[in-house]
């Protein structure tokens, strides 16, 4: 249920969760102060300051809610449960230059996490990671001339031929900028 | 007759859209205001067309160097000298009639000057081959003089562009609003509608000025440091720190961030003073000015560190804790929305609304912003960011903050239209404004975020791979459904009517 939330589309879904209730609220209130009835309204100014608070008190639980079921999907977490979840991890290290990736390996194993760390050599690039049936699962955005690379860790869970695109815009060629990452199946399940 | 006055009747068609009155004696609040809106007006035109290029060169498969020109072009267009210059003129109008404090002299004519030279400046470097995007995306104006793909002489032309642009933005709109504000000689015969500090209707005015001059400062001095390296002023060694991409994304980001913030602080200012004006029961009172003043001041305070979520990818290059301290005053600004939401339909329950079709332009793009902000807020989630930075979903984001502003800054500029030029626009016309805007408007934007949640690349010439031709076809109609409606609109400031004709009032009373 969360991996569904905190993905693209999960993302899609929450921002209609915001935006049609307010439309529907919008629509009614307006619909029925300008259309139906334009007269002065007759709710009781305390009546509608509880609903004010109601109201700010529910955005409040939503958003708090929302921000700390995220916690379990930031980098750094999923860093940290790779360094102490007793499995080796693999290393990708890639270089991105216009309009391709110098990459230390393009095939990793299922099931075992993977540090992808990478650096820009000329301009800004990204490195986006799309599963074969075209979701996108990570990207990373790596700026020239910062001391450390930009890293993610991720474990995949589907052997399968995976994209790489660039996502910050890098020029004329941009949208040739793509690459291949092979995921096998894990060998200690085989 | 002012300069002002004379650039808008010298101007072919959109001159005739804005004739200033000069039988109220009101010409000195109307002239600048004036001219900058059309010229805002003729930059939109220029922006409609370039946006349908570019579902276009994907339909038809055409050169994908014509996608990044018009990608460059119309994003620059519709974000600065449309959207801001629009946002200009109707906000220096009503703070004219508030303060009763004339808009002449220097300051208000070098704001139209750099404004409108500057982006054509950037024009003619972008058809020099200058394809950096809306966001310069630094270093690669560099990087691309230095692999050959345009020009050193078009990267000089269009720094220049942008320096004069961002001085308009930065510095000298900024400082015409505050001057207006806080000095000057208040004429009673200029005096519109008196607004102190505490009205939420001019607190977002000062708010936004503020926040644009100190947002913006830094940007300044890197842009006028690179700018002085490239003309030749000072060698390229003294620019090196402004010229490392870390700093001048910083600075950019800072600033440009905090643009649209202050845009949004501007224009909810311009909602709250223009919808007590159209209440039912003639009471002219918000629900409560506190409450208003109070999303404002949460809006503002909470943005201002927010653009942190910019750089939530590029971890552990940004700090964790920066890029979560940049997630939750993305959410806090939504605290600030929760609570305009409440006081705007508090209002209209307590007090009725007549539905012109200005208040309800204002009202639905006041809508659409509230869709962008809920789209914002998802991006600057953490776990979110990794998902969709550099997708569809950020330019749906962008292009609808825009939209949603120029929407409510166009249904403002119906309100100020009669004083501006004594004429009166036709109201069937401007319903049929606000549905098409709407239904553009509204459409595009889902169209966008869905493209953005299939992972559907921004600023990317091919999309027809992995089914993102399907978002590319409905941005595409909604596109259409926009440049109908911005036709509507401009007819309807074509075929304006004087307010004393009666026969006005044929259509109007429909």
């Amino acid at each position: 249920m969360l991996d569904f939330l905190f993905s693209g589309w999960g993302a899609f879904w929450v921002t209609m969760g915001m935006l049609l209730p307010f439309a529907g609220m919008f629509w009614y209130v307006i619909h029925r102060k300008s259309v139906v009835d334009s007269g002065p309204g007759t709710t009781p100014p305390a009546k509608l300051s509880r609903l004010e608070g109601y109201w700010l008190t529910a955005v409040f639980v939503i958003f708090v809610s929302i921000n700390l079921a995220s916690l379990k999907f930031m980098p750094i977490i999923a860093t940290a449960r790779a360094a102490t979840g007793g499995l080796p991890v693999q290393e990708v290290q890639f270089t991105a230059t216009s309009w391709s990736y110098e990459m230390s390996v393009r095939e990793v194993e299922a099931g075992k996490p993977v540090r992808f760390a990478g650096r820009a050599k000329d301009t800004q690039h990204g490195f986006a990671v799309y599963h074969p049936d075209g979701r996108m699962l990570f990207t990373m955005l790596m700026m020239p001339g910062v001391s450390k690379p930009t890293t993610v860790v991720h474990t995949f869970t589907d052997p399968g031929k995976y994209k790489i695109r660039c996502l910050e815009y890098c020029g004329i060629a941009h949208h040739g900028m793509q690459d291949e990452l092979i995921v096998t199946k894990n060998k200690a399940a085989i | 007759m002012t300069i002002a006055t004379a650039i808008v009747q010298g101007t072919p068609i959109f001159g005739r859209m804005f004739t200033v009155d000069k039988s109220t004696g009101l010409e000195e609040i109307n002239a600048w205001p004036a001219a900058m809106i059309m010229a805002s007006f003729v930059w939109l035109a220029v922006a409609g067309l370039l946006g349908l290029v570019m579902p276009a060169t994907q339909m038809f498969d055409l050169d994908s160097g014509h996608f990044y020109t018009t990608l460059t072009l119309h994003g620059a267009a519709l974000a600065f000298p449309f959207s801001f210059q629009l946002m200009v003129g109707v906000g220096l109008h009503r703070s004219g009639g508030c303060v009763g404090k004339p808009i002449t002299g220097w300051l208000p004519a070098m704001c139209f000057i750099t404004m409108n030279l500057g982006a054509a400046l950037l024009t003619v470097a972008v058809l020099m081959g200058f394809k950096v995007s809306l966001v310069v995306m630094f270093p690669l104006p560099l990087v691309g003089a230095q692999m050959g793909i345009w020009s050193m002489n078009s990267v000089i032309l269009g720094f220049t562009g942008i320096y004069l642009v961002l001085a308009c933005m930065i510095l000298l709109y900024p400082l015409l609003g505050l001057s207006m504000l806080f000095f000057g000689k208040k004429r009673q015969d200029l005096v519109l509608s008196e607004r102190s500090l505490n009205d939420p209707g001019m607190l977002g005015m000062t708010l936004s000025a503020l926040t644009l001059l100190i947002a913006g400062l830094p940007l300044v001095v890197v842009g006028t440091t690179l700018l002085l390296a490239l003309y030749g002023v000072i060698p390229m060694s003294m620019a090196a720190w402004a010229a490392e991409p870390v700093v001048f994304q910083y600075v950019f980001y800072i600033f440009a961030h905090n643009l649209m913030e202050a845009m949004a602080l501007m224009v909810s200012s311009a909602m709250y003073a223009t919808l007590p004006l159209y209440l039912a029961d003639g009471t002219r009172k918000l629900f409560s000015d506190k409450l208003a003043n109070t999303a404002l001041w949460i809006l503002l305070l909470t943005s201002i560190t927010s653009f942190l979520h910019h750089f939530i990818t590029a971890y552990p290059n940004q700090p964790a804790s920066l890029s979560y301290w940049g997630n939750i005053m993305s959410w806090g600004t939504g605290i600030g929305a929760a609570i305009s939401i409440f006081t705007v339909l508090a209002t209209i329950w307590q007090h009725g609304l007549r539905a012109e079709p200005g208040i309800i332009a204002v009202l639905l793009g006041w809508a659409l912003y509230i869709l962008d902000g809920a789209s914002a807020m998802v991006t600057s989630n953490v776990a979110w960011a990794y998902v969709l930075h550099g997708t569809m979903w950020q330019s749906g984001h962008t292009m609808t903050v825009i939209l949603a502003m120029s929407l409510m800054w166009m249904g403002v500029l119906y309100h100020h239209y009669p004083v501006i030029t004594g004429r009166k626009l036709d109201p069937v016309l401007g319903t049929w404004f606000v549905r098409l805007f709407t239904v553009g408007g509204f459409g595009a934007a889902i169209a966008m975020l869905a493209g953005g949640a299939a992972g559907m690349p921004r600023r990317f010439a091919d999309w027809n791979q992995e089914g993102w031709m399907l978002y590319g076809n409905l941005i595409m109609i909604f596109g259409l459904i926009l440049g109908a409606s911005f036709v509507v609109y401009a007819y309807n400031l074509l075929q304006s009517r004087d307010l004393s004709d009666t026969l006005g009032q044929r259509v109007g009373a429909t």
